[in-house]
């Protein structure tokens, strides 16, 4: 739970994305006990029903699953199955946006491939 | 749940007329706020909705029951606002610790332990007198006082105002918690919005002595929204919505759009953010009273 919360996005969206990044990066693994919306809405001052939709988000999509009287857990398969969502939405999220800068500041197609994979042998 | 219900409420001082028809209702349940500048009507509307104060007009009612004179409503509601420094017979030397005993006196479920947590966690010192507290003090013996009163309906106006950073964001800490594990009902009125728009499930919004919105403040903040860009642009783009605040620098215009619902793109070549609560409040407001 490293990130601040901004402004730019709906609080509900930034808490179900940041579990989704926990998820991604190991620091939540499968069959894990996620943080509950409790102890979001304290850490993060939120209001709990806005946690709480953050959380049925996951649960909707079954990156999450309810363990009646103990808490919410991460379920098996969940990093496969966010990592499938985040991939389509890759081009919409970030590359749109790269192409329209690059556009922008007159950075060439090829230069912009070059740089791509310049970065990407680092 | 219950519901604290305000209808048609009028409130005039003398010529002025400080509420004009408002019609509020406070769900338990949940955590409000209640934004407005200063003298849209704020502390007059929640001294009449706590029968602090009598409306001209209209009616106050928990679960249908009126309000007014009517002990066992008023008993499960707490209105904690900031004490007075001074008297009609001068400085107000009562002490802490008796300005406590009194409110205990008067709330059934007053929680003593909880009290003394909270004065220790503010750090204040009970044997000091009300007229020689700090700003800062004074409104942390008025949060303690609503927290233990473990009202069922809690309304502090303007908590956090004299409060520093640390206190302010203590409070709100202090408030999830107790919202966490009571349900108990907040109602808070701030001018610092920024920082506790994230508490506030509901948002009510009052200028002029009106309520010009009343709305789950993440469903608001899901239909405002921010678009800049080249004037005709921008223009085109925000025409037929409620717009808000419209600023121009060059060719360059920015608006504060207020949707029916979500958008799920603009048209044209602009840039579409989301709005704050605060800048949102802001862009309502600012304008409001030159058209008046």
């Amino acid at each position: 739970m490293l990130s601040n919360l901004g402004e730019d996005k709906s609080i509900y969206l930034q808490i179900k994305e940041m579990i989704e990044d926990e998820i991604l990066r190991d620091i939540l693994k499968e069959e894990e006990q996620v943080p509950s919306t409790t102890e979001l809405s304290k850490f993060y001052k939120i209001n709990p029903a806005t946690a709480a939709k953050g959380i049925n988000l996951l649960v909707d999509e079954s990156i999450i699953y309810k363990k009646r009287g103990i808490g919410m857990f991460v379920q098996t398969g969940a990093k496969e199955k966010i990592m499938e969502t985040r991939k389509k939405s890759f081009r919409e999220t970030f590359l749109k946006k790269i192409i329209s800068e690059a556009q922008l500041i007159g950075i060439s197609k090829n230069e912009l491939k070059k740089m791509i994979d310049e970065e990407n042998d680092l | 749940m219950s519901t604290l219900s305000g209808k048609n409420i009028v409130k005039r001082y003398g010529k002025d007329t400080v509420l004009k028809n408002v019609d509020v209702e406070i769900e338990t349940g949940k955590i409000y706020g209640l934004i407005g500048r200063n003298g849209a009507g704020k502390t007059t509307l929640l001294s009449i909705l706590t029968a602090q104060n009598p409306a001209n007009e209209g009616t106050i009612t928990i679960d249908g029951e009126p309000v007014w004179e009517n002990e066992k409503a008023l008993s499960r509601i707490c209105y904690s606002r900031e004490i007075s420094q001074v008297t009609m017979f001068g400085p107000n030397t009562i002490k802490v610790k008796d300005y406590l005993a009194t409110a205990r006196a008067f709330y059934k479920n007053w929680d003593e332990d909880y009290a003394k947590e909270l004065i220790k966690l503010f750090d204040i010192n009970p044997k000091k007198r009300v007229n020689k507290l700090s700003k800062g003090m004074l409104s942390a013996v008025t949060i303690i006082v609503a927290m233990a009163s473990k009202a069922e309906i809690t309304i502090l106006d303007e908590p956090v105002a004299g409060l520093d950073v640390v206190a302010r964001e203590q409070f709100y800490r202090l408030v999830i918690d107790e919202y966490a594990a009571t349900g108990r009902t907040f109602v808070i009125s701030t001018h610092i919005i920024e920082e506790a728009a994230s508490l506030f499930e509901k948002v009510i919004i009052i200028d002029n002595g009106e309520i010009i919105l009343e709305e789950n403040t993440e469903e608001l903040l899901a239909r405002a929204y921010r678009i800049s860009g080249e004037e005709t642009a921008v223009d085109a783009a925000a025409r037929g919505f409620k717009i808000y605040h419209p600023e121009s620098i060059g060719r360059n215009k920015v608006v504060t759009v207020l949707a029916e619902g979500p958008v799920d793109d603009f048209a044209g070549d602009v840039q579409v953010e989301a709005v704050p609560l605060q800048n949102l409040f802001y862009a309502m407001c600012v304008d409001g009273r030159k058209e008046a």
